[in-house]
């Protein structure tokens, strides 16, 4: 229509100035708006064409049942690059600033419903691929099979009634602190794609369905690796009423799953979120940690439930066992929850070490109480060592792997050692090493007291003073030898194992006196000598060299 | 002493027996005081609860903040009750009858609620997934301009949500989270790849009950009100009251989270529990427990059980109204409609956002809960190892 007019105008030779001024005007205005709209039709047109090869991609996928991902590298790429541009394409749309009568109104939401398509897609896709190439996890890589099922530990139904106790009472050879080590959890070809689709989702703002698939996908797994190591959820109530035996074995494998598990799994667990999130901030530390969290509160809380349970004096060197593990985890344990989000776990953690803590001192105490009540009726038969002797003595052995804990545990309780120092100071080596000794050396001498005097309270049921002796003599001397002969030398010291000695010497001295003095009065003048005579009487001579040799012999076989 | 309402003819009970009594010494006179004062703060502050639970403004009767406020309670009583039997009387006492077996018994019953702590603290994470789910929806339906794709995204959200609602008695409720990757192809049962998904992700299934197999949050609660006896007139001021007073204020808490929060196994639990009414500090908690028992016997007959809280209830309520504008969605949206929608959408958002900010503290008091139960509980059983024994000459 413009052109028709400038022709009709053009032909008109007698055009004032200003009319054609004018139209001049008219037709750069008319020109400018026609450029301007192809522009625009050129950019939106533009816009719809992308959208609408992107639209088929996704929705191609729509009706196929397959996962993209089986279907190879190249169809994945492709649909992440069709999932990408129609995230760009909404970017752009959304900052034309449209109204709503525009059409490009219309192209914004067609390319919301594209993205949302998608991103549908990706999540499914996304799940996907963290199951199947899950890699489950297996402990005989971490040397996790060591003596597990020892059906139980030679002597370790330890009661103190139990007549069948072995003189080997074996401490559980955990192995020493393993190191970190990083497991692949999810096939590392993986990795990558699942990075893409997560970064992806997140500048997507589908950040929320994209940490909601991966913490339930990873819980799932967690799970499978706490059933993978045999340790069931069971509830406190359980726990409390379980009677010793599987109890002992729960402690043994509990012990070992908490060492793999925290510094394996969890460390690469943890890896593994910072894999995949490591570009979008703190969604790595919370994802990990929301994995995480309920197995942990799980295996923490069985440590719960053994602190609550009765301190039984057989309880303690497990219970040693947990507290040595644990401690031992809590620099670990802290690092990988050191955020806030964390802060639930470690506060727990901390919570269950001081109560097991609590639970070795009343079981060290009632150790004690069991020790000095232990009553028995009867004289022990033979005079030998009492089993009550060798129970305490090679507990006490076993006892002085954990001198350290225990140093610092009963320390707090210990009035009576002037030199202890505080916790808070850190002292040379040579001080700690003597401190250290004496309050185990309290502890230990007390207790070696209290079974002496046990013991001697169980000599008293003899009858016979010369066994009552013979009873003491050996069992000073085993004391003696078990302390001699092991690292409870360096506790009790020289100078306790020389009053052993001399006390055994002691009863042993004691011992030849009573059996052999009735034999020895035999042998003596007085009566012999008829009164009023010097002469010996000799009938009585006989008879009493007689006895003597009679009552030899009968002492001698005894 | 002044007989207040509350205490009713309790009081005068105590007061007429100490009447009868000839000779009291001092550290008697001085026990009734406490027990009677802690009688009237047990009433004081759940006669608290109880007015509080009248809000309608959301923070009623097993909304987060009542809950909280219902756990602070507990810390207070017990930490009273505590004080009245280990401080007021002589240690030796606890191991006379009859707190020689009321108390052994007690424990029996705080070791169980400790494993109902446990519980409802996992379950606490569930409703956490309700909120995180309902988040979406929010974000989803937030944005302008709206379209077919927000409210996809929405509704597929506000689906699975109400899939996990949906616990029926005795299920596996955990089952459906695997719902939530789901999304279509769960519907789509016959295709072998999802059929496959779903049995290997079955598999565990199983795994992620938070209890041990078997674990019954309505057994526990049954089991810890069973014994719950009431002590008879003669021995109302023996030290047998106050055990039996913290007794009854444990399994009610209990109680009362279990019915809020879907811990595992709900199946069957107890909508009241016997209370003697003439007893005067127990007025609020009996009407507490008439509430709450109304509440769940409503919902069960809906089929919706998925915990009272009060905050899952109004999610629920608002997820099924969006559901409806989600089904009946077109483009362009009319402006009324969606000016009623942004108003339903708000309401869940702040719903969120209290979830949000009182889930985390509500798990934190929960374990404050159950530590504190562990040590008291520790302590008494202490208390009753060194009266029972002789204890041998230590060092």
């Amino acid at each position: 229509a413009a052109r028709h007019i400038v022709k009709a105008l053009g032909s008109n030779k007698k055009l004032t100035f200003s009319a054609r001024k004018t139209l001049a005007e008219l037709g750069t205005q008319l020109s400018t708006i026609a450029a301007l709209n192809e522009t625009k039709g050129d950019g939106v047109s533009e816009i719809e064409d992308r959208l609408c090869a992107v639209e088929e991609k996704i929705l191609s996928w729509e009706e196929d049942q397959s996962m993209i991902w089986d279907s190879g590298p190249e169809e994945a790429s492709e649909y992440l690059n069709a999932a990408d541009e129609a995230r760009k394409l909404t970017e752009r749309l959304e900052s034309l600033c449209l109204n709503k009568d525009d059409d490009e109104y219309k192209l914004l939401h067609r390319a919301h419903n594209v993205l949302q398509k998608a991103m549908e897609r990706l999540e499914e896709e996304f799940s996907h691929l963290l199951f199947e190439n899950r890699q489950p996890f297996e402990p005989e890589h971490v040397s996790f099979r060591s003596s597990e099922e020892d059906v139980l530990d030679e002597g370790s139904i330890i009661s103190f009634g139990d007549e069948s106790i072995e003189d080997s009472l074996q401490r559980d050879s955990v192995s020493r602190a393993s190191e970190e080590y990083i497991l692949d959890l999810v096939h590392p070809d993986v990795i990558p794609e699942l990075r893409c689709i997560a970064n992806l989702m997140f500048n997507s703002n589908y950040d929320q369905e994209c940490y909601q698939a991966y913490t339930s996908a990873r819980k799932d797994a967690l799970d499978e690796c706490l059933f993978i190591l045999e340790m069931e959820k069971q509830s406190i109530e359980d726990v409390l009423k379980m009677e010793w035996v599987s109890l002992n074995s729960k402690i043994k494998r509990w012990v070992r799953t908490m060492k793999i598990f925290v510094r394996v799994y969890l460390a690469s667990e943890k890896c593994l979120s910072h894999q995949i999130f490591g570009e979008l901030g703190a969604v790595c530390v919370d994802s990990f940690v929301e994995a995480s969290k309920a197995s942990m509160l799980q295996l923490l809380n069985f440590g719960e439930a053994m602190s609550i349970g009765p301190h039984q004096p057989e309880k303690l060197s497990r219970i040693l066992d947990m507290y040595e593990v644990l401690s031992d985890l809590l620099p670990d344990i802290d690092a990988l929850y050191s955020d806030e989000v964390g802060s639930p776990v470690r506060i727990e953690c901390h919570e269950v070490l001081s109560r097991l803590g609590d639970s070795v001192r009343a079981t060290f105490l009632e150790f004690k109480n069991a020790i000095a009540s232990n009553v028995s009726t009867n004289p022990f038969a033979g005079g030998g060592i009492h089993h009550l002797t060798r129970y305490v003595m090679n507990y006490v052995k076993i006892l002085t792997d954990y001198c350290e804990i225990l140093n610092f545990l009963l320390k707090d309780r210990d009035e009576d050692d002037p030199s202890s120092l505080s916790p808070d100071m850190s002292p040379t080596k040579e001080e700690e090493n003597k401190s250290s000794i004496s309050t185990m050396a309290c502890h230990f001498q007390s207790i070696a007291s209290i079974l002496e005097s046990n013991l001697d309270g169980k000599s008293k049921l003899y009858k016979d003073a010369s066994l009552q002796h013979f009873f003491l003599m050996n069992n000073i001397y085993y004391m003696a030898q078990k302390v001699k002969g092991s690292e409870l030398r360096h506790i009790f010291g020289d100078e306790w194992i020389r009053k052993c000695n001399r006390k055994f010497q002691q009863h042993a001295m004691n011992y030849e006196r009573a059996s052999w003095s009735s034999i020895l009065s035999l042998l003596k003048d007085e009566g012999i000598q008829n009164p009023g005579s010097n002469s010996i009487s000799k009938t009585l001579l006989k008879e009493r060299i007689r006895s003597f040799y009679i009552a030899f012999e009968e002492t001698y076989k005894t | 002493m002044p007989a207040t309402d509350n205490q009713g003819s309790f009081l005068n009970r105590i007061s007429i027996r100490r009447n009868q009594v000839v000779s009291m010494d001092g550290n008697h006179e001085q026990e009734l005081e406490d027990l009677e004062l802690f009688q009237k703060h047990v009433a004081d502050r759940f006669a608290d609860l109880l007015s509080q639970s009248e809000d309608t403004l959301g923070d009623g009767l097993l909304s987060i903040s009542w809950l909280r406020k219902l756990l602070d309670v507990f810390l207070c009583c017990e930490a009273e009750y505590k004080a009245i039997l280990l401080l007021g009387r002589d240690p030796s006492q606890i191991s006379k009858p009859p707190l020689d077996k009321l108390v052994p018994e007690f424990h029996d019953r705080v070791v169980k609620a400790l494993d109902v702590c446990n519980a409802v603290s996992h379950a606490v994470e569930t409703v956490r997934n309700y909120q995180k789910l309902a988040e979406i929806a929010v974000t989803a339906l937030e944005q302008r301009p709206i379209g077919d794709g927000q409210v996809r995204r929405a509704k597929k959200a506000l689906n699975s949500l109400m899939i996990l609602l949906e616990e029926k008695e005795g299920s596996n409720h955990k089952s459906t989270e695997r719902a939530w990757s789901f999304g279509r192809r769960s519907t789509n049962a016959t295709t072998s790849s999802s059929k496959d998904r779903a049995t290997s992700a079955s598999q565990f299934r199983s795994l992620s009950w938070s209890m041990s197999r078997g674990w019954s949050a309505a057994k526990q609660i049954q089991a810890m009100s069973s014994n719950l006896v009431a002590p008879r007139g003669g021995e109302s001021s023996s030290p047998a009251l106050p055990v039996y007073i913290m007794s009854t204020i444990t399994v009610f808490v209990m109680w009362a989270l279990v019915a809020a929060i879907p811990c595992q196994e709900r199946n069957g639990l107890l909508t009241h529990f016997p209370v003697p009414k003439q007893l005067g500090w127990a007025q609020s908690i009996i009407a507490l427990q008439e509430k709450i028992g109304e509440e769940w016997k409503k919902k069960k007959e809906k089929n919706r059980l998925a915990g009272l809280l009060e905050e899952t209830q109004r999610i629920e309520k608002l997820g099924v109204s969006l559901i409806v504008f989600a089904d009946s969605f077109q483009f362009p949206p009319e402006a009324d409609r969606l000016e009623e929608v942004a108003v339903q959408v708000a309401e869940l958002g702040e719903t969120c956002k209290k979830m949000e900010e009182g889930l985390v503290p509500l798990q934190q008091q929960i374990r404050e809960v159950f530590h504190r139960i562990v040590r008291s509980r520790t302590e008494v059983l202490d208390l009753l190892d060194q009266g029972g024994k002789v204890t041998a000459p230590v060092m």
